[in-house]
């Protein structure tokens, strides 16, 4: 059986509802040998700040129970390289290529927006707010929601590009983050990013990461995930895409299922390079045994 | 495409005391591995352990139609525990072959390896290339363990190399010492241009081996590097080291991509 697979994000047509997600694909490049990645619904690109960015001292990983703990710091080319190096190959790939960003304060989400909505190639931004505001003391920009909506509102002004805003779930109520966001315009939310955490080396009494703390993602996390992404979906009128720990296509199903518009791959594809496409297939597969012929009538159906 | 495929072990045995000797049937594409390349494995199914552990190739070789992968690897951890009690006929996932390695120069003449402890692996698979691509070049292999029963691979070793200088940390065989201070006795025999140094082992040691050859010029010697990984492709960012562009300030480099394999001269080892 034919199955419609297409879903609508911020009026951008995906051929599917699979993304890898930011930080876990590269620049799509890295994965050229692994898969075929113009079946990607979209990629999301690593985080982009306006100048490139070190990133943290290693070590900057350490595995968990069904996770791993990373403090990669947001290391990136930057902006300017990333249009003049890494775009002209993902124009040429026949997905939708979304680009994640972050700053240090609202000029810079805003110069990186601007930045990217005159390079040809970029069809969505995602903006990560789970970066501190250097200026605001350092509370993280998407822990705020009043700080939520002023980076929201000026990114949304400053892009031609419909915006995605990447909600961070170290906060206590995250629907009152994706309300702020979606009051300032944001076309739709992905979640979650990772979530804080620690580990320790109990030979040498350090931390495992240099960076002493880490975001967890992974399997592990997954249930908090999609438990956050239900109850987003409930309290907001535009897409969510969500993510966290999705390791196989019936991972993917609950977060449709639960009212996602879309789902991103992200620690997966470090366990199976090509995992983002046996997902697409495994959707696909489950929708055509079920006689269902379009992803859209699936989305959102849980029965409570 | 090379695909994650899943390998069959085709045998494994303890060589000596917590190492093991591990050979997979690998695809095809294999056979194009390069000493200082090397894979990454991971337990088919399950999460634990989550992330596929990185592995240099220690051999590649084919028989008929079959090609077949060696690791050597000693158990440090969950990981390299979980693979010692797989037995023949079971499971794994693999990548590769993966990075960059190691450089040898035609015009070579002269080749020391300096291993320390497991560090033993890729250096052994390089022996072996040497021999069988530059022929006539004289293969001197500098072993270092922490005691005699701990010298892992030395059979081989001694099978493929002109020589092989041993030391170890109790002094129980050999030079009683480190394998750098070894090959600081030995320094005047690698003096000339058509010789090179390439290494592998625990990072002091690394260290040392830096602080010997300075002075040198650069790409007298090369090391393989080891660090912390996830996807082993190059997309995570997690597995980087410091390293120096051409004498400029060093930058944070993926030792899965543009590595395992650098210049000496090139890293910055740090405290
Ligand atoms: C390119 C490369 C090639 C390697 N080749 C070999 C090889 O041929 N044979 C071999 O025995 N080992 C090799 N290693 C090291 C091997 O990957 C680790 O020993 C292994 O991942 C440990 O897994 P574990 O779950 O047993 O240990 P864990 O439980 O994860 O950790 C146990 C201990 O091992 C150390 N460790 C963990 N991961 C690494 C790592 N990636 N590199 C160095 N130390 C680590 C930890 O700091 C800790 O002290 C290589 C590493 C790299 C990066
Ligand atoms: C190594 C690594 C790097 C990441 N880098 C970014 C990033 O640059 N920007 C971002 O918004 N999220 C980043 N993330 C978060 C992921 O996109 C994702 O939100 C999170 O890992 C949860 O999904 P998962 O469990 O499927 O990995 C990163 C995650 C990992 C593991
Ligand atoms: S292990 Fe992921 S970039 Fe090197």
């Amino acid at each position: 059986m034919n199955v419609k697979m297409g879903v609508d994000i911020g009026g951008v047509t995906l051929k599917n509802p699979v993304m890898t997600a930011s930080g876990t694909f590269g620049y799509g490049e890295e994965y050229a040998d692994y898969l075929d990645i113009g079946r990607l619904g979209a990629i999301v690109v690593k985080g982009l700040s306006l100048s490139p960015r070190e990133g943290n001292p290693p070590p900057r990983i350490i595995e968990t129970a069904s996770g791993m703990l990373n403090a990669v710091g947001l290391q990136n080319v930057g902006v300017e390289e990333f249009i003049d190096k890494k775009l002209p190959y993902l124009r040429t790939i026949g997905s939708v290529v979304v680009a994640n960003i972050f700053g240090e304060s609202v000029e810079d989400y805003v110069k990186v927006a601007d930045t990217l909505s005159n390079a040809k190639g970029v069809d969505l931004i995602e903006v990560n707010i789970s970066c501190p505001n250097v200026r605001k003391g350092g509370i993280a920009f998407g822990s705020d929601p009043v700080l939520a909506g002023e980076v929201t509102r000026a990114v949304k002004s400053a892009s031609g590009l419909p915006v995605i805003v990447k909600l961070t779930p170290n906060v206590t109520d995250i629907t009152k983050i994706a309300r702020s966001v979606e009051a300032a315009g944001a076309d739709a939310v992905s979640l979650i990013n990772t979530l804080t955490g620690m580990s320790i080396d109990i030979e040498k009494r350090i931390p495992h990461l240099k960076n002493i703390t880490g975001g967890l993602s992974g399997p592990a996390i997954k249930p908090v995930a999609l438990r956050m992404v239900w109850e987003t979906v409930n309290a907001v009128s535009i897409p969510v895409v969500g993510l966290g720990g999705i390791m196989n296509a019936s991972d993917a199903l609950e977060f449709l299922i639960a009212g996602a518009r879309a789902v991103q791959v992200g620690t997966a594809n470090f366990i199976n390079p090509s995992i983002a496409v046996d997902i697409i297939d495994g959707i696909e597969n489950y929708l055509s045994d079920r006689g269902i012929g379009d992803i859209n009538d699936l989305i959102g159906t849980l029965r409570i | 495409m090379k695909p994650e495929t899943c390998a069959k072990i085709f045998s494994q045995r303890e060589t000596v005391k917590g190492h093991f000797l591990m050979i997979v049937k690998a695809p095809v594409s294999f056979r194009e591995a390069i000493p200082g390349q090397f894979i990454m494995v991971r337990l088919e199914g399950g999460n634990s352990p989550f992330l596929s552990r990185p592995f240099s190739i220690y051999s590649i070789y084919s028989r008929g139609d079959d090609t077949f992968v060696e690791i050597f690897y000693k158990v440090v951890g969950k990981g390299t525990d979980a693979f010692s009690r797989l037995r023949e006929g079971a499971s794994l996932d693999i990548l590769g072959p993966l990075g960059r390695g190691f450089d040898v120069p035609a015009s070579c003449r002269k080749v020391a390896l300096v291993a320390g402890g497991i560090g033993v692996a890729p250096l052994s698979f390089l022996a072996q290339r040497c021999g069988e691509d530059i022929p006539g070049t004289e293969v001197i292999c500098y072993l270092g363990a922490g005691s005699s029963e701990a010298l892992a691979g030395l059979d081989r070793l001694e099978k493929i190399c002109s020589t092989v200088e041993i030391s170890t940390d109790d002094g129980s065989r050999g030079y009683h010492g480190s394998v750098t201070g070894l090959l600081k006795r030995d320094m005047d025999l690698y003096a000339d241009d058509d010789t090179r140094i390439y290494s592998c082992g625990p990072r002091p040691m690394l260290r040392g081996l830096q602080e010997l050859l300075k002075g040198r010029p650069p790409g007298t010697c090369q090391v393989s590097l080891e660090e912390r990984m996830a996807c082993g492709i190059g997309a995570c960012l997690g597995c980087v080291a410091r390293i120096r562009s051409d004498g400029e300030k060093g930058g944070m480099v993926r030792v899965c991509k543009e590595g395992p394999v650098f210049d000496i001269d090139r890293v910055e080892f740090g405290e």
